[in-house]
């Protein structure tokens, strides 16, 4: 077996296995810790103030704008970079309807794809440096905030490579680390802090419904 | 100096010595680290536990908390303040706990000593950071249950401590208990002119009083009974249940805050109280008006209200008449953290003032992002925030001089005491009132 061959064949499938299991088991246990009972009258019901949070949160609070202003940036390219390269490059699309049996959707000009992978892969090149020289990045963060941006980093980087048909290594090599590099990432994400790309709404949520209960806009 | 300077100064002394008041807790080091422990896994929700687990160490929580804004000091960035109990949670309850202890160190005892700076003296539980959070992480709700980790391992801070020890072992607070506080009503009520209506069996309204008004800001009492009496209704001040600071929530003592609150739901049952009227007392109303009932787990049969919503809704009925004395000033409003961005009480007391015929002028950063003075959840009275405390106040005091209003009003007696001491420590001479004093003070008799 070669490490294509492994990296397609059961690499994908474990990886896959672990990334969903893990998942479901963390949601769920975290999910399944007790929660608290509001006995005091609400000023309001929660539900709406909630789901209202989740929307209002994409954008900071006027206050907020400026001192943010490099995560609202950094964080809007990566993302929707992250979201162009996995989800409108045609091979990705090709693979996706391959794995859930759903017809295929349009897809972008490689180009465009491309200044999306090098968008997103600068963004998170950034986020790693302002995270080891910004003061308040540098102390609060540990093993879990640097592994996770170069995890991340990794497809992004040598999915790349392996498109530009880079000469410093066969193709076939390129694309199997490009997938081991997939792989790995998939396996982290119910690990790590990755996980907070399903935390944010409940998280959001509550906060918006426990204070909109109060009669408070958060 | 007038009498009230006075009193400020002889308060201010008092917290000085309230060090010495404090008695210690023994303890080895090994059981400290267990109860912190322990405690945070009783406490540990569903909703911290989904908090903690959508963060992504962006820091932006930094930008929006007064002390890191003071000094720049990256060791108060909110979020840190709660890193021993994530890393409680991520080793022994999160699901994946039995990989992340492989990255993830225990907590230690001198670990503990170190925070006791974060989560007391450097953490005012404003809730401004969750105003800037993208993912909404309520960081007050996490440092309230580190305080309460830190109580049961006998680390309260002295002051506060002192403070806790007296209010639960003989519902006293700086030596003011039922008698010197029925006293101190009389005599307010003899220097009014008006009978003090104290210990009714009966009343639809339970008035509080808190040790900060008897002590201090004497006009605050002195007016709610001016207004409450303007307005005709049935009400009393109860000496079975009259004192509204509750040194159980701030300590984080929870044996004190269930039993400083139960004296009060009790006297309100017992009198048939449909309303619990709070005095301008910032950490109180939250206390009685959001946690009482969940540390009881019962609905309550009254409602819980702070003057300035009494009196919004009593002029809206028409039952509350004041004059425009105050027309021809510009005055601006500071809200206090725990009634505003905890509560929602933003429009009661700018419709209070507007209707007094004031120019109302709106401060930047207000309402619901409004900066803390730095003096609550009981910081004003830790002597080891004092550097902490001043900065944070520059903030405070900037905001309010960009305003160019002649006066700040406020409705809080612990922010009003924190503007007091900024003041004097600045020489900064804008006048500082209370809201329910500049009510009083214009009733359309």
């Amino acid at each position: 077996m070669t490490l294509l061959d492994f990296a397609r064949g059961p690499g994908m499938q474990w990886s896959l296995i672990i990334l969903i299991v893990g998942i479901l088991w963390r949601v769920v246990g975290t999910l399944l810790l007790s929660a608290e009972k509001d006995y005091s009258q609400a000023r309001q019901g929660g539900t709406g103030p909630g789901i209202r949070a989740v929307f209002r949160r994409f954008w900071p609070h006027p206050e907020f704008v400026k001192p943010t202003l490099f995560h609202m940036v950094g964080g809007y390219t990566l993302h929707i970079g992250l979201f162009v390269v996995i989800f409108l490059f045609a091979p990705h699309i090709l693979w996706f309807a391959d794995l859930l049996g759903l017809p295929v959707w349009a897809n972008l000009p490689n180009n465009i794809i491309m200044l999306a992978g090098a968008l997103t892969a600068a963004s998170l090149v950034a986020f790693v440096l302002r995270r080891m020289t910004h003061p308040v990045m540098r102390r609060i963060s540990g093993f879990d905030d640097y592994a996770s941006n170069i995890v991340t980093l990794l497809p992004v980087v040598t999915g790349m490579l392996a498109f530009a048909h880079t000469p410093i290594a066969r193709y076939e090599t390129l694309l199997a680390l490009h997938l081991l590099s997939v792989e790995l990432l998939f396996v982290w994400i119910p690990l790590s802090k990755l996980a907070h790309a399903l935390f944010f709404i409940p998280s959001r949520y509550q906060l918006g419904a426990a204070f909109g209960r109060r009669g408070v806009k958060v | 100096m007038t009498v009230e300077a006075e009193r400020i100064d002889m308060f201010f002394e008092g917290i000085k010595k309230l060090p010495e008041m404090a008695q210690p807790v023994e303890m080895s080091d090994a059981e400290r680290l267990h109860q912190v422990k322990t405690t945070f896994l009783a406490k540990l929700t569903r909703n911290m536990a989904v908090d903690l687990e959508s963060c992504v160490h962006c820091g932006q929580c930094a930008e929006a908390c007064h002390y890191y804004n003071a000094t720049q000091d990256p060791k108060y960035t909110p979020i840190r303040k709660v890193e021993l109990l994530k890393r409680v949670y991520q080793r022994e309850l999160s699901p994946t706990r039995f990989l992340r202890r492989l990255w993830t160190r225990d907590i230690t005892c001198d670990e503990i000593h170190e925070w006791i700076e974060l989560v007391y003296d450097s953490c005012t539980e404003c809730g401004r950071c969750f105003m800037v959070c993208p993912m909404g992480i309520n960081i007050p709700a996490m440092v309230n249950v580190n305080r309460q980790a830190f109580a049961n391992a006998g680390l309260i801070p002295v002051e506060l401590r002192a403070m806790e020890q007296e209010q639960y072992a003989g519902n006293t607070l700086f030596g003011i208990g039922p008698e010197q506080t029925e006293a101190a009503l009389r005599q307010i009520g003899e220097q009014m002119g008006v009978e003090v209506p104290i210990n009714k069996e009966k009343a639809d309204v339970l008035l509080l009083t808190s040790v900060v008004e008897v002590m201090v800001f004497t006009d605050q009492i002195a007016s709610a009974i001016k207004v409450l009496n303007h307005l005709k209704l049935n009400w009393t001040l109860h000496m079975d249940g009259f004192e509204a600071a509750n040194f159980g929530m701030l300590s984080g003592f929870e044996p004190l805050q269930k039993r400083a609150g139960d004296r009060v739901v009790k006297t309100a049952k017992k009198i048939g109280a449909k309303t619990i009227l709070v005095p301008e007392c910032g950490h109180a109303f939250p206390s009685l008006r959001w946690d009482q009932a969940n540390v009881d787990e019962q609905s309550f049969p009254f409602e819980v209200l702070t003057m300035a919503e009494l009196m919004a809704r009593e002029l809206r009925n028409g039952n509350l008449r004041v004059k425009p004395g105050v027309k021809g000033k510009s005055v601006t409003f500071h809200d206090p953290c725990k009634i505003g961005r905890h509560s929602g009480v933003f429009e009661e007391p700018r419709a209070m003032i507007k209707a007094l015929g004031a120019e109302f002028r709106e401060a930047e950063s207000s309402q619901a992002v409004n900066w803390c003075c730095g003096g609550g959840a009981g910081v004003f009275l830790l002597n080891s925030a004092a550097d902490l405390r001043q900065g944070a106040w520059q903030i405070k005091q900037a905001q309010i001089d960009a305003t160019g209003a002649d006066e700040v009003v406020l409705s809080c007696a612990s922010c009003r005491l924190n503007f007091e001491r900024g003041a004097r420590n600045n020489h900064w001479d804008k006048p500082i009132d209370s809201l329910l004093s500049m009510v009083a003070e214009n009733l359309d008799e």
